[in-house]
């Protein structure tokens, strides 16, 4: 009906009150239902106490959602248009963390503007989703499979990845080079290249190990495939994890009452380990429940994508979704002993500003995308 | 339009290829997120049990409690060593506490030298992970509270009561009981008793010394453990007192020293070095062994500083050094006694008799006596200590059967007291074979120096005092007893011991002339008044000894002039009642010159402390008229000087 309704009047579709009826609410509901979760969670570690985190995370989720719904009614159009700009900002704003940064903890992640504080490795993730959508637009089919054309975006992965690598982000330099490798496959790369690809990957990986990484990164892989080797140091975020995880059994120690998360013996409990708190206070039903919603939050963003008329629409869309899918899978993994600890956070669930923001103008994306679902981006060719 | 329609199937296509890829992708995610799901299943629901238990071992930690440890006391019960209450403050290093500023803000309220502050630091830094140091001990009430209300200002310092050791009677024992101190890093062992980490508790202090390091373990008690619940940085969150453990308080130690001779013999050495040893003859008890001058045992259990310690241990008087156990001292003339007892075991007749001119000629060497003694037997030889008898006698016997009978009387043995004892040596020709392999031969030059107690002989006053006990004795090879009972478990008594395989004639027969010696005109001790034991009927038997310490060349002796080091060694050996025997003793006095004048007062003093606390002995004292009890001039007068030391 809605459909019809749509197709009829030109008019009527442009309203702002009939735009905001497209909006994909559920998604929203999903969003909102996983934040909650986390201020749940960062209120009980904090001692019940609503700072530092729980009130924060609610009032940026509130900011970040008003601007996720405007943004949501601007016709992808105006992303297309502005795809390579923000790409390119992107790119420069890492070039300039990696000369004038500020650094805590020895890696060089910020850029100081004043109150305002910028993590440039997390706008590329949005930036390069859009800058891959908007090159796989023009780009034929034939050519997207197998050519020589691939070595642009290619490069458009490759070079943020490897600046953010440098400062040194292992995370998030992974995240964008998964992110681009699945988007490529989206559009179509040779499933063979891809296999080849893996295969390489494998060859490569001793020397890898042996001349890229940085000690503590090797330290932090090496922990993982034994971590009792080291209980104390580097293997002590892996074992604590697990002893939270495990020790919430079916139920849960209940609310308030995580010992591994109260007692400090869970490292990084807000941010990246947020999960095992979760695991050990609320248990196993509390995991399955909140793992579900990240299933429906991926499987809804994914139909948007795939229903999209446009090929830049889909392409942005299923992108930003990949990002947050894996997101959602490397730090459970991590969480749960499966990978090694890379500081990726779990997404919405975990406290942290810049992440939430990155992810909150990813949904605008794929929210935008359900909203201008029939409308054609542009008809000509060409990537440029 | 050609164009568009490509356009559009070329679209489609595309379309197509998306959807199938987005379908897989799908498909992906969600087999990772069963995946995970699957993990989470097995962790919290398979694995549970093992991860709780793990969770509780991070969450709750049993902090041991030190036990009282135990009493020492001595024979009467008065106590020689207990604990008294203790206000001590504790610092452990945190991530965020600045150590030195905290240090010099407490240093405002207690008194602190710059050194010891540095020293804390230190310690607090060498500590392991976030123990607690105590950093002021000892403290007043007032200090105590001061600290207290200004505890805000001093991050990590955490008030604490204890106990600590205390010592009433300082130096007295300070051997003997020894004393605890710090447990320095190698008394930490990685297996048994001393791998408990009690050991690394604050304030808890290990047996360093003497009785209280020869039972450590039963003194110490076992730790109790007190059920905390720690954050991941250590620091205690709460408490859980249903989960404590009591700690079990050590085992009194009583011992058979009688406190009141012991504290008369630190007295009546006064300035004086060396040792003396008393036991009762009936059944081993040892009831003074003491070494002075000694030091206060306080000073090592609060800590002692470097230039303290430098004092005591650079004194040539040797205050740290047990001379009654690890100390040996040729014996001299006391030494007479084994060659008498050696010659009447192997068939001497004890009338045959010497001639002294003042020296005889051995081998080549001329071996001198104090003066001329004329014509003499055995009774007379030792009542005078005459050399030349003994040079001739030992001659006669030869080193073997001398060394047999000192043997047989403890002379160069250890005794189990729990104490370390060095044994010293009794030398025969098998000695002479091991210790001399360039000389292995004994030289008949060398059996008239060990006649009268010189040469290679060395022997510690305990094992003087044990050869006396068994001379005194019933014929039993007596063991000497230290410890009376442990926890109320009563030692076996030193009686219970194989016979002495002598005759008892030969041994009534050196008694008497050891009688002679203390009380006979003529007897070596009997000349100075001092060493006269005053008791009226109860008179006791000795034998002195003068023994070198230094060779001034064969014979001659020319103390007067000597300086303190090189005086020659004063023995003296007794026991009393001499036709009862009770209580034997021997005294050491390191470089006192002769030992009637050095060692025997000292030796009569304590005797007649002994027998003035034993009720038989007064009695026979008391209850025997005047004139009966003989030529005694103290037992002519009134009961006063008796009741005297009595009351």
């Amino acid at each position: 009906m809605i459909t019809a309704l749509n197709l009829g009047g030109t008019t009527n579709r442009d309203s702002l009150r009939v735009r905001l009826s497209q909006i994909d609410w559920t998604l929203c509901v999903l969003l909102t239902g996983i934040v909650c979760a986390g201020a749940l969670m960062l209120y009980s570690i904090a001692g019940e106490s609503w700072t530092p985190w729980a009130g924060r995370h609610l009032i940026l989720y509130g900011v970040c959602f008003v601007v996720m719904i405007g943004l949501s009614l601007v016709d992808p159009k105006v992303w297309y248009a502005s795809a390579y700009p923000i790409y390119g900002v992107g790119v420069l704003l890492l070039v300039a963390v990696a000369v004038i940064g500020h650094s805590t903890l020895g890696a060089k992640r910020w850029l100081d503007f004043g109150p305002i504080r910028l993590q440039p490795s997390e706008i590329i993730k949005v930036a390069l989703v859009l800058a891959l959508a908007r090159f796989y637009h023009g780009l034929p089919q034939d050519r997207a499979r197998l050519s020589w054309w691939l070595l642009i975006p290619a490069g458009l992965i490759v070079v943020p990845a490897a600046l953010v690598a440098r400062q040194p982000d292992l995370g998030t330099a992974l995240l964008i080079v998964f992110t681009g490798g699945l988007m490529m496959i989206l559009a179509g790369l040779s499933l063979r290249l891809v296999a080849a690809g893996v295969v390489a990957f494998g060859a490569a990986l001793p020397a890898l190990f042996a001349f890229v990484l940085k000690p503590y990164q090797k330290a932090r892989l090496l922990t993982f495939l034994n971590p009792e080797a080291d209980k104390s140091g580097a293997g002590y975020h892996i074992i604590q994890s697990k002893i939270a995880l495990g020790s919430g059994g079916l139920m849960g120690k209940g609310f308030g009452l995580g010992t591994q998360s109260q007692l400090n013996f869970l490292p990084e409990k807000s941010t990246d380990f947020i999960f095992a708190s979760m695991a050990e206070e609320f248990g196993f039903l509390g995991c399955a429940i909140v793992l579900a919603l990240y299933a429906a939050v991926i499987f809804i963003a994914l139909r948007t994508a795939s229903i999209a008329h446009s090929h830049f629409a889909r392409m942005a869309a299923s992108g930003v979704t990949a990002t947050f899918a894996i997101c959602v899978l490397i730090n459970g993994a991590m969480v749960m002993g499966l990978a090694p600890v890379v500081g990726v956070p779990m997404p919405l669930l975990s406290y942290g500003g810049t992440v939430m923001i990155t992810m909150m103008v990813g949904f605008a994306l794929v929210l935008s995308v359900k909203v201008f679902r029939y409308s054609e981006v542009t008809r000509s060719g060409g990537f440029l | 339009m050609i164009d568009s329609a490509v356009l559009l199937d070329h679209a489609n296509e595309r379309q197509g290829l998306f959807q199938r890829r987005a379908f897989l992708l799908g498909g992906g995610f969600g087999l990772g997120l069963v995946a995970l799901g699957g993990r989470l299943a097995y962790l919290q629901l398979l694995e549970a049990g093992r991860y709780k238990l793990l969770s509780e071992h991070n969450q709750f930690q049993m902090a041991p409690t030190t036990p009282p440890r135990g009493l020492i006391l001595d024979r009467g019960g008065v106590v020689l060593a207990s604990n008294r209450p203790d206000f001590r403050l504790l610092l452990a290093n945190d991530d965020n506490i600045d150590v030195e500023a905290t240090l010099r803000r407490l240093a405002e309220l207690v008194p602190m030298t710059e050194a010891r502050l540095l020293r804390l630091k230190q310690d607090i830094e060498d500590a392991p992970r976030r123990a607690p140091v105590a950093v002021v001990e000892d403290m007043s009430w007032e200090e105590f509270s001061r600290v207290n209300v200004r505890s805000p200002e001093l991050p990590g310092v955490t008030a604490d009561m204890g106990e600590v050791r205390v010592y009433p009677f300082a130096g007295a024992f300070a051997h003997v009981v020894g004393y605890v101190a710090k447990v320095s890093a190698k008394d930490v062992t990685k297996t048994g008793p001393n791998a408990q980490a009690i050991l690394l508790n604050p304030g808890f202090r290990i047996g360093k010394r003497g009785i209280e390091k020869a039972f450590d373990l039963p003194l110490r008690g076992t730790p109790g453990a007190r059920k905390i619940e720690v954050d991941v940085k250590g620091r205690v969150v709460r408490r859980h007192p249903g989960g404590d453990v009591p700690a079990t308080p050590g085992s009194t130690i009583q011992l058979t020293i009688d406190a009141d001779i012991q504290n008369r013999g630190l007295e009546v050495f006064g300035d004086d070095s060396g040792a003396a040893v008393m036991m009762d003859v009936r059944n081993g008890d040892v009831l003074c062994m003491l070494s002075a001058p000694s030091f206060d045992a306080n000073e090592f259990v609060r800590g002692m500083t470097g230039p303290d310690y430098r004092q005591l241990s650079t004194y040539d008087r040797k205050p740290l050094f047990d001379k009654a156990l690890s100390a040996t001292y040729p014996p001299g003339s006391t030494f007479k006694t084994m060659v008498a007892m050696a010659a009447l075991e192997n068939g001497v007749d004890p009338a045959r008799t010497y001639t002294c001119h003042g020296s005889i000629s051995y081998g080549g060497r001329v071996f001198h006596c104090d003066r001329v003694h004329g014509t003499l037997g055995m009774h007379d030889a030792i009542k005078t200590s005459c050399d030349v008898f003994f040079y001739e006698t030992a001659l006669g016997l030869g080193p073997n059967k001398i060394a047999a009978m000192a043997r047989k009387f403890g002379l160069g043995d250890t005794f189990d007291i729990g104490l370390h004892q060095r044994p010293g040596i009794v030398p025969d020709t098998d000695y002479k074979r091991r210790a001399f392999p360039h000389d292995p031969v004994w030289h008949g030059g060398e059996t008239p120096s060990m006649g009268i107690g010189q040469g290679y002989l060395n022997l510690n006053p305990l094992q003087l005092c044990v050869m006396a006990a068994r001379l005194a004795g019933a014929g039993v090879a007596l063991q000497p007893r230290l410890i009376h009972s442990i926890g109320g478990v009563v030692q076996p008594s030193g009686a219970a011991a194989p016979r002495l395989d002598v005759a008892p004639e030969h041994l009534a027969f050196v008694r008497a002339a050891m009688a002679s010696v203390a009380n006979d005109a003529g007897g070596t001790a009997s000349k100075n008044v001092k060493a006269h034991l005053d008791l009226g009927p109860v008179k006791m038997a000795g034998k002195t000894g003068t023994a070198q310490a230094h060779s001034y060349g064969a014979g001659s002796r020319k103390m007067e002039h000597a300086t303190w080091a090189l005086k020659d060694h004063a023995w003296f050996i007794a026991f009393a009642p001499y036709d009862d025997p009770r209580y034997a003793i021997s005294v050491l006095v390191e470089h006192g010159g002769f030992g009637a004048e050095a060692a025997a007062p000292k030796a009569a003093e304590l005797l007649r402390v002994a027998l003035l606390k034993d009720p038989d002995v007064r009695a026979r004292i008391v209850t025997i008229p005047d004139g009966i009890g003989g030529h005694s001039p103290a037992s002519s007068g009134s009961d006063a000087p008796v009741d005297e030391p009595v009351a």
